[in-house]
C-alpha cells in the first residue's frame, strides 16, 4: 500500500487485508465490530475578483474501527500511515468499550444479514482528468460574467470534485467496497450600494451545487450565463422593495423547498434525536415514536421520501457506513408519518425499521442519522400552472438564512429572491423575503406541488454529533404553493 | 488507549518539516501541520453512547511560483514529500497560464509572537481527564434524578508551520471540553465550557448547577412577544459576540467595503463604552495559539474597542488588499474558500455576578442560551434565532417564572449599544466551522430587546 498517491485502495484485495487485519485483533473479543476504511481525495479551485486563484488538493486515507463488548461501544479511528495503524485504531477501540464495562445501559443489536458487494457513481468525465487551463478559463469567465455590473463588490467562483474509496467490513460477515465521485460549482455575488448590501447565488446558496457525477454535470449548469444573471440581479436587489409584512399565498422554488425539507423534515425524522441522542448538541425532535403511522405531519399534497440510491445526488449510496443496504423508504405518505431516518442502534432500541441512514464523516467518526437524500415527491403541471393556480401572491427561491428550534417546529426563513405575483404573472422583484412558520402548519399549507419537470436535487453539507462532523446528502424538490403563509417576519 | 500525546512525534518535527519545504520546485513554501488527538465521552438515555477516540492530522503545503499559490494536503508525514511536489505542479501550471505575476507571498521570519504561546497553551492536569474521569462525571450527571446528555473531551492539539522564509513554529496545546443538558419534565438547562485546563471546566459544580437549573425550568410558559431588559448568560452573550466577524471584521469583507470598517469607519461609536471584543491569542480563555497556518504572530485585534469600531482580522491576502499586515488569522475551511477568521473572540468581562446583573432589573428576561442564530441582514447586524433551556423571566431583580423558547430576530448592534452591565466570570464556546476556534463571554446585561414568534 502507498498512502501518498492516489488510487492505493482502489484494489478491494489489498483493503481487505486491512480490514481483516484489524478485525483480527477484536475477533473473539468483541460481540460486534465494524471497520470503515477510507481514501478521498478533494480539489478546489477558486477565483476571486481582485484576488489570486487558489487551486487546492487534499488527500487523506485512514481507518475507522468501532467494536462493541458486553453491550458497550467503543471507536478509535486514525490515519493510515502503514497497515500497523489497522491494529493500533481496533486495540484503542476494543479497549475503550473494555473500559466501560457496566456503566450505563448495554446495548443489543439484532442480528442482520451479511452484505457484501461494490458500488461505484457512474462518470461521464473524470474530474480529476480535466487540465487546470480548462478548470481557470470556465472560472474566468463565471467570474467576468457575474461582475459585469459596476455595483458588483466581490465574486467567489468555485469548482469542486471529491473521489473516494470506502471499505466496509465487519464481523457478520459484510464486506462492502464503495466508489464514490462528486463534482460542483458555486458563484456568489455581493452587491454594495445605495446603503445596502445584497447576495446571489447560483446553482446552490450553501457553497454551490455539488453532484454525484463526473465533468458533465457542470456542463448541464449553462454556469456562465446563469453568473451572469445572479450579478445582474444582487445590483437590482440593492433597490428592490420589500414585500409588506402580514400573510399571502407563496409559491417556493426548489432550493428553497430543498432547505425547507432539510431542516424541517429530514432532521426532524432522525431516529437519533427522536430517541434524545442528540438532545445536547443537534437537538431533539417533535416527532415521537409513538407518532410513527399516525401523526399527520402535512397536507394530502406531501409525500415525502428517502431514497440514497437516487443516482446523480450528493452522497448516493448502496451500503450506509454501518453496511446497512441502500432502499427507498417513503418517510411522509400522503401527510401521514410513516419511517424515521434510523441507523442500527436506534432501531434497536425503538423496535422501528432500519432503513439505513448511517452516515459518517470520513474514517474519523462514529456513524449517526443524518437526513439522506430526503425528497418532497412532485405532483402535476408545471411553475406556470402553480403560479397560475396561486393568482396573486409571491414567488420566492435562494436561501439567505435559515434557522430552526431545537424541536423543528418554529422555523424562520429569508430568501435571496422573491417576485410578486399577480394574476398568476411574475412581477417585481423583490429583496428581503422572509416567512416563519410551524412545521406541522406549515406542511399542512401545502396546497399543490408542480410536477417532475421542475424537480431539482441539491447536495448539501449537514452538522451533526459531538465533535462536529459533517455529513453530505441531497434533498430535492418541485416548485410548492403554500397558502396563507406568514410572511415578512424579519 | 491514548497516552494523551502528540499527534505526530514531535522530534525533529520542524526539522523534517523544512528539508520537505527546501525540496518545492517552486519560489516559496509553506507547510502546515494541523492536529489533534481527541478522546470524547458522549452520554445520553443513560448510557455512553459514543466513546470515541480520534487522531486526525492534515499536512498543507502552500507551494508559490512567479506569486500564484497552490495548495495541496495530505494526512501523513509519509505522503509530504509527494503532496509538496503535487502543490509545486500545481503552483507552477498556475504561473504558466497567468497573464501576469501573482501577489501571493509566504510569512516573514523574525516577527516576534505576540504571546508565548508554548508556555500558556499545556496544562499538565487536561492530562488526568482520561477516560475513567469522564465516565464517572457522565455517570454523576445521568443519576441526578435528571435527563441528561451531554460529552466530556480531551485532547491534545498540534500546530505546526514552516515556510521557506526561514519560519518555523511549533505548539502542542492541551484542550478540554464539557456540555450537558439536563432535562426535569420540561424544564431544561445547559451548560458548555472549553478551556486548555480541564480544571478550568469546573465540571462537577457544572453537573449541580445544570440540574439545579432544569429543575427551576419546571413548569415553563410562553413568553409574550415584545421588546425587554434582557440578561444574557455568557453563552447566549458569547453566541452574539461570534457574529461580529460577519458585520465586517473579518479581512475579506473589509476589502470589500462592506460592513462596518468601511462605514461607518473606524472609531466610529457603535456599542456601549464598556464593550470591548476582541479577537485575542494572548488570553488564557479559549483556545489560544499564538500563530496561523501562515505561520504569523497573533496580534491581539479589538473588533469593538470601548464600543467604537475597531479593526479587522486578516491573512496575507486580505491583509495584502487592505495595505496593512497580516494580523495572524490565516484559515483554510472545509467547502469553503481561505479566508481570515477571528479564532479566539473574547468579549472583555466586567465585574459583577449574574444575580447583580439581575438585580439591576425590574421586569425582564434571563436568556441562558441561544439557539440556531443565523444571520438575517448584514447591515443592520440583525440576526435572528431563539432562546431555549434555562430562560426565566425576571421580575423585580430576581429570577421569576421559567418561560419557553421563543423566536427573536433583532440587531445585534442594537443590542449591544444599550449594555449597561457585565459580569466577571467567562465562559467558553466553539466558534461554528472554525479549527482550534472558540469564543468568550461574560454574562451581559442590555435593554430593549425583541422577542416575536413566527406564528
Amino acid at each position: 500500500m502507498s498512502a501518498h498517491d492516489w488510487g492505493s485502495l482502489a484494489d478491494s484485495s489489498s483493503a481487505r487485508e486491512i480490514l481483516d487485519s484489524a478485525l483480527g485483533v477484536v475477533a473473539g473479543a468483541a460481540d460486534f465490530a465494524d471497520v470503515r476504511l477510507i481514501e478521498a481525495e478533494e480539489m478546489r479551485s477558486y477565483v476571486s475578483l481582485g484576488g489570486d486563484p487558489d487551486e487546492r488538493i487534499e488527500q487523506n486515507i485512514g481507518i475507522g474501527v468501532r467494536v462493541l463488548v458486553d453491550g458497550q461501544w467503543g471507536f478509535a479511528a486514525r490515519p493510515l500511515a502503514s497497515t500497523a495503524d489497522a491494529a493500533v485504531a481496533a486495540r484503542d477501540a476494543h479497549a475503550s468499550a473494555v473500559a466501560l464495562a457496566g456503566r450505563g445501559k448495554p446495548v443489543s443489536l439484532p442480528p442482520r444479514e451479511p452484505s457484501s458487494g461494490s458500488y461505484a457513481t457512474s462518470v461521464g468525465e473524470d474530474p480529476f482528468s480535466v487540465p487546470t487551463a480548462r478548470r481557470y478559463e470556465l472560472l474566468a469567465d463565471w467570474l467576468a460574467a457575474a461582475s459585469a455590473p459596476a455595483e458588483v463588490a466581490a465574486v467567489q467562483a468555485g469548482i469542486n470534485a471529491k473521489r473516494q474509496h470506502r471499505h466496509y467490513a465487519d464481523t457478520e460477515g459484510s464486506r462492502q467496497h464503495q466508489h464514490f465521485v462528486e463534482t460542483g460549482a458555486m458563484v456568489l455575488v455581493t452587491a454594495r450600494g445605495h446603503g445596502d448590501v445584497q447576495r446571489r447565488s447560483y446553482p446552490n446558496s450553501f457553497h454551490g451545487n455539488t453532484a454525484a457525477a463526473g465533468w458533465e454535470y457542470l456542463s448541464s449548469l449553462s454556469m456562465a450565463e446563469q453568473a451572469a444573471r445572479v450579478g445582474e440581479e444582487a445590483v437590482m436587489l440593492l433597490t428592490a422593495p420589500v414585500a409588506a409584512p402580514g400573510r399571502a399565498d407563496v409559491v417556493i422554488g426548489p432550493q428553497q423547498v430543498s432547505l425547507q425539507i432539510h431542516e424541517s423534515s429530514g432532521h426532524a425524522l432522525e431516529l437519533d434525536r427522536i430517541l434524545g441522542d442528540e438532545a445536547n448538541y443537534a437537538g431533539t425532535s417533535f416527532i415521537r415514536p409513538s407518532d410513527i403511522g399516525s401523526l399527520r405531519y402535512g397536507s394530502d399534497a406531501v409525500t415525502i421520501t428517502s431514497d440514497p440510491t437516487v443516482p446523480g445526488t450528493r452522497g448516493s449510496f448502496a451500503f450506509d457506513d454501518e453496511g446497512t443496504p441502500a432502499r427507498a423508504f417513503n418517510l411522509i405518505d400522503r401527510g401521514i408519518v410513516r419511517n424515521t431516518l434510523s441507523n442500527r442502534d436506534s432501531a434497536a432500541r425503538s423496535g422501528q425499521t432500519l432503513t439505513g441512514a448511517a452516515r459518517s464523516d470520513g474514517w474519523g467518526y462514529l456513524p449517526v442519522c443524518f437526513a439522506t437524500h430526503v425528497f418532497l415527491q412532485p405532483g402535476q403541471g408545471s411553475l406556470d400552472d402553480l403560479l397560475q393556480r396561486m393568482g396573486d401572491g409571491y414567488y420566492i427561491d435562494d436561501n439567505r438564512s435559515w434557522s430552526i428550534d431545537n424541536q423543528r417546529l418554529n422555523f424562520q426563513f429569508g430568501t435571496e429572491v422573491a417576485y410578486e405575483v399577480k394574476g398568476g404573472r411574475r412581477g417585481r422583484l423583490l429583496k428581503n423575503f422572509s416567512y416563519g412558520g410551524i412545521t406541522p402548519q406549515f406542511w399542512g399549507s401545502v396546497e399543490a406541488v408542480a410536477g417532475p419537470s421542475e424537480f431539482r436535487s441539491y447536495g448539501y453539507p449537514c452538522g451533526k454529533g459531538e465533535p462536529k462532523q459533517w455529513g453530505f446528502l441531497s434533498h430535492g424538490a418541485s416548485p410548492m404553493l403554500v397558502r396563507d403563509l406568514r410572511i415578512g417576519v424579519a | 488507549m491514548s497516552s494523551f500525546t502528540a499527534p505526530v512525534a514531535s522530534d525533529a518535527l520542524l526539522e523534517t518539516l523544512q528539508k520537505a519545504a527546501a525540496a518545492a520546485d517552486a519560489d516559496a513554501v509553506e507547510i502546515a501541520l494541523l492536529g489533534r488527538a481527541g478522546e470524547y465521552t458522549r452520554f445520553a438515555g443513560g448510557r455512553i453512547h459514543q466513546p470515541q477516540n480520534i487522531t486526525e492530522t492534515q499536512f498543507t503545503v502552500r507551494a508559490i511560483v512567479n506569486g500564484h499559490p497552490a495548495r495541496s494536503a495530505c494526512g501523513t508525514l509519509d505522503g509530504l514529500a509527494s503532496a509538496v511536489s503535487r502543490a509545486a505542479v500545481l503552483a507552477r501550471e498556475l504561473a504558466a497560464r497567468a497573464a501576469s505575476p501573482g501577489h501571493a507571498a509566504v510569512a516573514s521570519a523574525g516577527l516576534a509572537a505576540a504571546s508565548s504561546p508554548d508556555s500558556s497553551v499545556w496544562y499538565e492536569e487536561t492530562e488526568a481527564f482520561d477516560a475513567g474521569a469522564r465516565a464517572s462525571l457522565a455517570a454523576s450527571a445521568m443519576r441526578q434524578n435528571a435527563g441528561a446528555a451531554g460529552m466530556f473531551g480531551r485532547a491534545v492539539t498540534q500546530m505546526a508551520v514552516v515556510n521557506s522564509a526561514g519560519v518555523a513554529r511549533h505548539t502542542l496545546a492541551t484542550e478540554a471540553s464539557g456540555s450537558l443538558t439536563a432535562t426535569v419534565d420540561e424544564g431544561t438547562s445547559h451548560w458548555i465550557d472549553l478551556h486548555r485546563s480541564a480544571s478550568a471546566l469546573g465540571v462537577e459544580q457544572a453537573i449541580e448547577r445544570t440540574v439545579r437549573e432544569a429543575t427551576a425550568g419546571r413548569g415553563r410558559g410562553p413568553l409574550a412577544d415584545g421588546h425587554y431588559t434582557v440578561v444574557l448568560g455568557p453563552q447566549a452573550a458569547g453566541e452574539l459576540i461570534g457574529f461580529l466577524p460577519d458585520f465586517g471584521f473579518a479581512g475579506e469583507l473589509a476589502a470589500a467595503g462592506v460592513g462596518l470598517l468601511a462605514t461607518p469607519g473606524p472609531g466610529t461609536p457603535v456599542a456601549a463604552p464598556m464593550v470591548t471584543v476582541a479577537d485575542d491569542a494572548t488570553a488564557a480563555a479559549g483556545l489560544p495559539i499564538g500563530f496561523d497556518l501562515e505561520g504569523t504572530p497573533k496580534s491581539r485585534v479589538a473588533l469593538l474597542d470601548a464600543g467604537r469600531v475597531g479593526a479587522a482580522v486578516t491573512d496575507l491576502t486580505t491583509a495584502r488588499a487592505l495595505g496593512t499586515a497580516s494580523t495572524g488569522h490565516a484559515h483554510v475551511a472545509r467547502e469553503e474558500p481561505p479566508r481570515p477568521v477571528a479564532a479566539n473572540l473574547r468579549l472583555e468581562p466586567g465585574d459583577q455576578t449574574e444575580a447583580e446583573l439581575i438585580a439591576g432589573v425590574e421586569r425582564g428576561v434571563y436568556v441562558q442560551r441561544f439557539w440556531y442564530t443565523r444571520l438575517v441582514d448584514r447591515v443592520t447586524g440583525t440576526i435572528t434565532g431563539v432562546s431555549r433551556d434555562g430562560c426565566f423571566l425576571i421580575e423585580n431583580g430576581r429570577l421569576g417564572a421559567p418561560v419557553a423558547g421563543a423566536r427573536f430576530t433583532h440587531s445585534v448592534l442594537d443590542l449591544l449599544s444599550t449594555v449597561d452591565g457585565l459580569g466577571r466570570d467567562l465562559r467558553s464556546q466553539p466558534v461554528m466551522n472554525v479549527w482550534n476556534g472558540a469564543a468568550t463571554a461574560p454574562a451581559l446585561r442590555g435593554h430593549n430587546f425583541r422577542f416575536g414568534a413566527a406564528r
